[in-house]
């Protein structure tokens, strides 16, 4: 189950990826990519009202 | 004709896999439950997921609890040595009306061409394996058509109560709707454990369903998780064209678990838990001694062959937190919970960066590279 998503961007600003939190503390990266079946569940997770933590560099 | 020359030609007739034909003629994965890379056991299951035998997933609805094992039971004089567990530790008397419990794999379009589904050459296909149920009585097995939203489902019988017994079951030509030919999943073929009457209160669809009727997709199917004292195993699943089974088509080991990194892979030894307190397999970028640095390290990861997609990334320091990685001052010290990010992430490989403070030459990580279907 997610807990937590939020976007990680490159050094030159450029959003990579997304680093989930599941409820059992693990933590992962997961690709933009929408083969791959974390990412849709992660679209899945924000079309029922999950937040993604968005802090880009300034 | 020569004996060599007569060998070859005899493999052109036969093909190279044996008595049976074509290599590659099975569809399944790991049928033979030999790879388990995740481990060999896993317990208190009560959600979906991947746990232990490579490329088979677990779909749960309802209360019942359970344990999956790559368990060293099998047929005997088959030629398989492991089978699928599933042990129901916790029992379910009757499943809700909308519950489904099933093991199954999806199969990405790539690998499904062969069947020419929704064309006029479309072929039959035939799902064989042996199974060992406690619990007797009718089971259900239903192909999904992922790309297309069809489905059909056939059923077995397990006759005795815990004994190995082989179900072949034949599935009909689908002329409607094509597979895509690419990664992603069109077909889930699922061994399903229990239903509810959602799924049960009509007439099984032994023909494909274009407009799938829930009631008619796993009619019969006996209750797997009403009693702590069920298992349900199989072994042996072959997923093949044409309207007979073949012979199991016994692949080399290496071929295998080869097939098995197109969509786990992780840095442990084959048989150690990611998240272990482990240097056995880390990752350590290059680095030299004397250029040490409190700042940003960079590095990449590489995996073995192509992955299906770019996977799902999770890394650890060498005592086994996620998310993070260890700093290296080599011959030195080694500091664990620094922070790491993910770019780049693409079927190949991926780049890692260091944010971390500990003064240090190079990164030490552990990690995992998912991207089942």
């Amino acid at each position: 189950m997610i807990n937590t998503v939020e976007k990680i961007y490159s050094w030159e600003n450029n959003f990579q990826n997304y680093k989930v939190t599941y409820n059992d503390g693990k933590i992962s990266s997961v690709p933009l990519d929408t083969a791959n079946t974390d990412y849709q569940a992660i679209q899945q997770w924000i079309a029922d009202g999950g937040t993604v933590i968005d802090n880009p560099p300034e | 004709m020569g004996t060599i020359t007569q060998s070859i030609a005899n493999n052109l007739t036969t093909g190279l896999g044996g008595a049976s034909g074509i290599n590659f003629r099975n569809i399944i994965i790991n049928g033979d439950m030999n790879i388990a890379q995740r481990g060999t056991s896993t317990a208190s299951i009560t959600t979906d997921g991947y746990y232990t035998v490579d490329r088979f997933n677990f779909e749960i609805g309802g209360s019942s609890v359970w344990t999956q094992s790559q368990a060293s039971d099998a047929p005997s004089g088959q030629g398989f040595t492991y089978s699928l567990k599933m042990d129901c530790t916790t029992a379910q008397a009757s499943p809700a009306s909308n519950d489904i419990i099933l093991v199954g794999q999806s199969v990405e379009g790539f690998n499904l061409q062969t069947i020419k589904q929704g064309t006029s050459n479309a072929q039959s296909t035939t799902l064989s394996f042996w199974h060992k149920h406690t619990k007797t009585g009718t089971n259900i097995v239903e192909l999904l058509d992922a790309d297309n939203s069809n489905a059909v489902s056939g059923s077995y019988t397990q006759s005795v109560s815990d004994t190995w017994e082989k179900a072949t079951i034949a599935f009909p030509a689908n002329t409607s709707g094509t597979y895509g030919n690419d990664s992603n999943r069109s077909l889930r073929i699922r061994f399903i454990m229990g239903a509810g009457s959602d799924y049960t209160s009509g007439t099984l669809a032994t023909t494909w369903q274009t407009t799938v009727t829930d009631a008619n997709r796993y009619v019969g199917q006996v209750n797997n998780a009403d009693n702590t004292a069920n298992n349900f195993s199989i072994t042996g699943v072959q997923y093949e064209v044409g309207t007979t089974a073949s012979e199991f088509e016994f692949l080399p080991y290496g071929v295998k678990l080869e097939r098995c990194y197109r969509y786990y892979q992780k840095s442990y030894a084959y048989a150690t838990a990611v998240g272990t307190n482990t240097t056995i397999g880390i990752r350590t970028t290059s680095g030299s001694a004397g250029g040490m640095t409190t700042g940003q390290l960079y590095g990449d990861l590489q995996f073995k062959g192509n992955m299906r997609t770019a996977p799902t990334m999770t890394t650890y320091d060498k005592a086994g937190n996620s998310g993070v990685c260890a700093r290296l001052n080599g011959g030195v010290a080694r500091t664990d919970s620094q922070n790491l990010s993910m770019g780049d992430i693409s079927e190949k490989s991926c780049s890692i960066t260091s944010t971390g403070t500990a003064n240090a030459g190079a990164i030490d990580v552990h990690w995992q590279a998912v991207s089942e279907l």
